[in-house]
């Protein structure tokens, strides 16, 4: 696979240059922007194959770039880059449409991993959004309208439980593959078919988080 | 899109397009742009629409109609599109607009003398109103507001003008005067609590004129000075807290500049703690009073960070109340942890803590040298006393996997007595 094109947002200019620096080399950083509405003009005008995306920045934030872009060019793909692992915010920018979410102190060959991955189509689950989803899709919570259950997007498999708790209890795509005597690739479906399910679904916790935020 | 005319109206030349004017706007700019359109004075235009609007209230639907529907110069968005091109804003607009229907219709009801043929022309346009409040650009709606505030008399703070002063007096007095008439008429041909309420009303507003922006004024400063104190308050509590801790920790670092190793455990110590104040503030104060299953947890993800220099990745699922057995398969877990903070040689560990209805569950990872599980002599204090035998008497199992070169992973359950 060739270098994936990557575009950075982040306000700081000193998480840009670190971050520039680790990945110089291994993939074809295409451009930058410090604010919502350059970049969103610049990301639409050179469609990169990966944002990596601040999620805490004035004007709106990362969501506000992720939903201008999603809207108008749906192949551009988002992974969420912060400092903060605090639940709304991740779960805010994964409602919106990153196809994944990373912490700032992740190691440079993490990230570049994270960035391959996301290019490639895949979903990258952190090991605590790996909880955060357990702990939302608790067989114990409740669901918003009791209508309203799809058990398509509302509850998880048990296969992407046991996926997920490897993925909380720190284990490398590969190392569940064989922990489960699966191929990676299966391992990635079934993450991917998580995090649709985190997208869409109407269970409560979700909702709740993005409503009190105003975010819808 | 957006297409800027003329601020004025250049008699005798009409301009193309057409557009609600900017410079020459009194309210919406309707009448400025027609007159800018025509080529006529504003005036003319707006006497034009003004007996329109007298004789039939057909003016002042006109008026909303094309408020609404026609851009603002300069702008490129007409007002309609943007309130019916957001959810949100519609179901805002709708709801005001059914406000003041319901407040018509009730006050048709209680007998308040109807407006006639303009009822439904005004009801339109107050529904309109709160269409152009909700969907005009912020441009506008800061020109709205101006005019709101210029009003003689809402007008915040008192203008110091007499003039204002007496006409609010005026103005309030009458309304006064036809209440308290109104009110001592209750005995006569009408009767009935009808005129007593309306009556009421007008008393009420006579006196909300005559007062109300003084009232306005202590308002404003009251609460203006109360964001000020608390805004102070909170800045103090800030820069105390930064002093405590980021403050002393930048020094440490400073005068530990040469050893990294603790330069790197400093600054994950103020990372953490930073963090934990930002984004989880509630936890802060949960000291020894409230020990739960994470809470303790989160006591050894800063015990092995600070004492080893070991970066903890904990993620934890569920929260129960600290038993006994809890606190034993905590101890286990916290002893696996050193151990492997200590032995393993890897940067990083992983604990995963699931609370479950039947059972609670404890990992501890990590991807450093491993060790032969079998060759460890069965007296060796570590894993034989503080893992197994913790476990063992709650009931729980243990089972320790480790592969040399690729890491260990204790993993500890215990059943849940419910």
């Amino acid at each position: 696979m060739s270098q994936p094109r990557v575009f950075l947002v982040d306000d700081h200019e000193l998480i840009r240059s670190g971050i520039r620096s680790e990945l110089t080399g291994s993939v074809d950083i295409i451009g930058e922007a410090d604010e919502v509405d350059v970049a969103i003009e610049m990301i639409l005008e050179r469609t990169p194959d990966v944002v990596l995306l601040d999620v805490h920045m004035p004007g709106g934030g990362g969501i506000a770039v992720l939903r201008a872009v999603i809207e108008k060019v749906p192949a551009v793909r988002f992974l969420a880059l912060s400092v903060s692992d605090a639940s709304e915010d991740v779960i805010g920018v994964i409602r919106a449409g990153a196809r994944g979410y990373v912490t700032k102190n992740i190691s440079g060959p993490d990230l570049l991993d994270a960035i391959y991955r996301v290019a490639a189509g895949d979903a990258v689950f952190s090991p605590r959004l790996a909880g955060f989803v357990l702990d939302a899709f608790s067989l114990e919570g409740k669901i918003l309208e009791a209508g309203d259950v799809d058990p398509e997007l509302d509850q998880l498999t048990p296969r992407e439980r046991q996926v997920l708790r490897l993925i909380a209890r720190g284990y490398s795509y590969r190392d569940i593959g064989s922990e489960l005597t699966i191929s990676s690739k299966t391992v990635e479906s079934h993450v991917s078919s998580v995090l649709r399910k985190l997208q869409l679904s109407n269970r409560h916790q979700l909702t709740n988080w993005v409503s009190e935020r105003h975010l819808y | 899109m957006a297409i800027t005319t003329a601020p004025h109206a250049i008699i005798g030349t009409p301009q193309r397009p057409f557009r609600r004017g900017v410079g020459n706007a009194i309210l919406g700019g309707v009448c400025g742009g027609l007159a800018i359109r025509l080529g006529v004075r504003e005036r003319t235009v707006r006497v034009i629409f003004s007996l329109l609007a007298l004789i039939s209230g057909l003016g002042l639907l006109l008026y909303m109609l094309l408020w609404l529907t026609l851009p603002r110069s300069g702008e490129g968005h007409v007002i309609a599109q943007r309130i019916l091109g957001k959810r949100r804003e519609l179901h805002r607009t709708l709801l005001g607009f059914i406000v003041v229907l319901a407040s018509m219709i009730i006050l048709f009801r209680l007998g308040i003398p109807s407006f006639g043929i303009y009822t439904w022309p005004v009801l339109l346009s107050a529904a309109g109103i709160v269409g152009v409040w909700r969907g005009s650009s912020p441009d506008e709606r800061r020109h709205l507001e101006d005019l709101v505030k210029s009003a003689p008399l809402i007008r915040v703070p008192p203008s110091k003008s007499r003039k204002n002063f007496w006409l609010r007096v005026l103005l309030g007095s009458v309304f006064i005067f036809v209440g308290l008439r109104s009110l001592s008429h209750i005995h006569g041909v009408w009767g009935g609590a009808t005129p007593q309420l309306f009556g009421t009303l007008i008393v009420i507003v006579g006196v909300l004129i005559l007062l109300a922006p003084w009232w306005l004024e202590t308002l404003s400063e009251l609460s203006g000075e109360r964001r000020a104190r608390v805004r102070v308050e909170e800045r103090a509590n800030v820069a105390a807290h930064l002093h405590d801790s980021v403050l002393q920790t930048l020094t440490l670092i400073e005068r530990a500049a040469g050893d990294e190793t603790a330069v790197v455990r400093l600054a994950r110590k103020q990372e953490r703690e930073l963090r934990q104040w930002l984004f989880d503030p509630n936890q802060e104060d949960s000291g020894a009073a409230t020990s739960t299953y994470s809470s303790l947890l989160h006591n050894i993800e800063n015990e092995i960070e600070s004492d080893y220099g070991v970066k903890v990745e904990l993620v934890i699922v569920g929260d129960c109340d600290a038993s006994d057995a809890v606190l034993a398969l905590i101890a286990a877990g916290r002893e696996a942890a050193i151990n492997a903070a200590r032995w393993s040689g890897a940067g990083s560990l992983s604990i995963f803590a699931e609370v479950e209805t039947n059972n609670i569950t404890l990992f501890v990872r990590d991807q450093g040298q491993g060790f032969d599980v079998d060759a460890v002599p069965s007296d060796r204090r570590g894993i034989a006393l503080s893992i197994r035998q913790r476990m063992n008497q709650h009931g729980g199992t243990v089972s320790i996997k480790s592969i040399i070169g690729a890491g260990s992973e204790v993993q500890l359950a215990l059943p849940r007595s419910s």
